[in-house]
C-alpha cells in the first residue's frame, strides 16, 4: 500500500517542458531521495506534489485521497480546495531558504499554524513546539528570533515547525544547499534522526553521501525524466545509466 | 510683541484644531482603506485589478484641490448636498488612500514569496496569510513613506481654505492682512513645525518598536 502515488506527471512553464512524465509511488515509512543536475525538474516535481506548483497533466493520489486527476481529453482537473487542503496538511514541507517567519520568535512560529489551522489551544501547542525543539536541539533558542539564528539553526527550525502540523510525509527542497558546509551537518542529522523514526520523507539534495546512508530508494531525474531508479546503494554505487554516472562522477569529483 | 502673538494664540487654536480633526479623520480611514485598495490592486480578479489602476490613476493623476472643489461644490450643483468637513474629509481620504494604496502594495511586493509558499504549505488560508504573516512585515517596511505622506497631510489640509474652512494657514492669513503684519504667517509656521515634529517623533519610535526583529 503506498503512501503517495503520481502517474504521469507532466508539467510546462510557458513553452519550456519541465516534467515530461513522472511515476513514482512511495510506501509509509520509506526515504525517498531525487537527485540530479540543476533544471532536472526534481524540484518542481516535489513542489507539484504539495501543489506549490500545478500540473498540466496526471494524477496524484496521497493517501487514498486524489488530489488531481486527469479529465477525458488528459487535462489535470484537481480537487475541491476543501479536498485538497485537508490533504495537503499531510504533508510537510522544508524549503530552501528556511522561510521562517522572521517577525515571530521561534516558538511562535511553530505555534502559528498549529493554533490557526488545527485549532489547538494554547497550552498545547506550546508543549508540543518545546517538545519539537528539544528533538532538533535548539530547547535553548526557543525565545530567540530567526535572525539571530545560524542558517543550520534555522532550518531546524522549520524541520521543526513542519513536523509540529504531525505531517504524514515529509517533503525536503534542497535543505542544505544554502548552508554553509560546516552547517550542513547538523541538519542531516535532525534528518537521520527522523528517517529512523520511520518517518515518510522526499528529499531532492545534493547531499549523495546523505542520500547513500539514509535513502531506501533513490531517484535520478534529467530533462524532466526519471533516468534510473533503485535501491539506494544500487543507483548510487553501480549506477546502469551513462547519464547516471556522468552526474555522480562530477558531484563526487567536486566534493 | 509677544503680547501680539498671545492675542493671535486663541483664533490660530482654533484653527489648528480644524486642522488636527481633518488630519485625523483622513488617518484613521485612508491608512486601512489603502490597505483594502492594494490587496485589490494585486488581485487576480481583473476586474477589480483594473478598476484600482484606473482609480488610483484618477486620483493621483487629478488635483487634490479640484477633487476638494468638485466634492463640495460640484456635488451641490447636482442637487447633492454635504457639510465643508465631511466634503473635505471624503476628498482627503479618496486621494490619501490611492497614495497609500500605491505605498502598500510595493511593500507587499517586497516580501519574499517564500513567506507566502511557507504560510501556504503549513495550510493557512489566504486571509490568515495577509494578516498574520504578510501585512505585519510589510508595516515594518513601509514606515519611512508612510510617514512621508502622513507629514504632507498636515500640510495639504491648507487646502480647505478654498470651501471656506478656517483652519491654520486661513486664520494666519486673515490676521496678517488685518493686522499688517508677517507676525500671524510666523507663528502659523511654529504650528506646523510643532505638529510634524510630533509626527516625526511618533514614528521614530514606531520603526524602533520594530526594530525588535530583520
Amino acid at each position: 500500500m503506498y503512501i503517495l502515488q503520481a502517474l504521469d506527471l507532466h508539467k510546462s512553464f510557458k513553452k519550456t517542458k519541465v516534467l515530461k512524465g513522472i511515476t513514482l509511488q512511495l510506501a509509509k515509512g520509506e526515504v525517498l531521495a531525487i537527485i540530479g543536475p540543476s533544471g532536472s525538474g526534481k524540484s518542481t516535481l516535489l513542489r507539484c506534489l504539495n501543489r506549490l506548483e500545478t500540473i498540466d497533466s496526471g494524477v496524484i493520489e496521497i493517501d487514498g485521497e486524489i488530489m488531481v486527476r486527469n479529465d477525458p481529453k488528459g487535462r489535470a482537473v484537481y480537487s475541491s480546495e476543501k479536498d485538497i487542503a485537508r490533504i495537503r496538511r499531510k504533508m510537510g514541507m522544508v524549503f530552501q531558504n528556511f522561510n521562517l517567519f522572521p517577525h515571530k520568535s521561534v516558538l511562535e512560529n511553530l505555534m502559528l499554524a498549529p493554533m490557526l489551522v488545527q485549532r489547538i489551544d494554547a497550552v498545547k501547542a506550546k508543549e508540543r513546539a518545546l517538545a519539537l525543539l528539544d528533538k532538533v536541539g535548539l530547547s535553548d533558542k526557543v525565545h530567540n528570533y530567526p535572525f539571530e539564528l545560524s542558517g543550520g539553526q534555522q532550518q531546524r527550525v522549520a524541520i521543526a515547525r513542519a513536523l509540529a502540523m504531525n505531517p504524514e510525509i515529509m517533503c525536503f527542497d534542497e535543505p542544505t544547499s544554502a548552508l554553509d558546509p560546516e552547517l550542513t551537518g547538523e541538519v542531516l542529522n535532525v534528518m537521520k534522526d527522523l528517517a529512523s523514526d520511520k518517518m515518510t520523507m522526499i528529499v531532492v539534495t545534493h547531499e549523495i553521501g546523505f542520500a547513500r546512508e539514509v535513502a531506501d530508494r533513490v531517484i535520478f531525474m534529467d530533462d524532466g525524466l526519471i533516468v534510473e531508479q533503485g535501491i539506494a546503494e544500487d543507483v548510487l554505487l553501480n549506477p546502469q545509466h551513462e547519464r547516471t554516472k556522468t552526474f555522480l562522477s562530477t558531484v563526487l569529483m567536486a566534493r | 510683541m509677544l503680547e501680539y502673538i498671545l492675542s493671535l494664540l486663541p483664533t490660530m487654536l482654533g484653527g489648528t484644531v480644524i486642522t488636527l480633526k481633518l488630519f485625523a479623520f483622513t488617518l484613521v480611514m485612508a491608512l486601512p482603506i489603502g490597505v483594502v485598495f492594494a490587496i485589490a490592486r494585486l488581485s487576480s480578479l481583473r476586474f477589480l485589478n483594473y478598476f484600482m489602476q484606473f482609480y488610483i490613476w484618477v486620483f493621483r493623476g487629478t488635483p487634490l484641490l479640484l477633487q476638494l472643489l468638485f466634492i463640495y461644490y460640484g456635488l451641490g450643483i447636482v442637487g447633492i448636498k454635504i457639510d465643508r468637513f465631511t466634503a473635505a474629509v471624503l476628498s482627503f481620504v479618496l486621494n490619501y488612500s490611492a497614495y497609500l494604496a500605491e505605498i502598500y502594495r510595493a511593500g507587499i511586493q517586497s516580501i519574499d514569496r517564500g513567506q507566502f509558499e511557507a504560510a501556504d504549505v503549513l495550510g493557512l488560508t489566504r486571509f490568515q496569510t495577509m494578516t498574520r504573516i504578510i501585512l505585519p512585515q510589510m508595516f515594518k517596511r513601509v514606515l519611512p513613506p508612510i510617514s512621508n505622506e502622513v507629514i504632507n497631510l498636515i500640510k495639504d489640509t491648507a487646502l480647505v481654505y478654498a470651501i471656506g474652512m478656517s483652519e491654520l494657514l486661513r486664520v494666519a492669513k486673515t490676521a496678517s492682512v488685518r493686522d499688517f503684519s508677517f507676525i500671524p504667517f510666523f507663528t502659523a509656521a511654529i504650528f506646523y513645525l510643532l505638529m510634524i515634529g510630533l509626527v516625526q517623533q511618533f514614528f521614530k519610535w514606531l520603526e524602533a518598536k520594530y526594530d525588535y526583529y530583520r
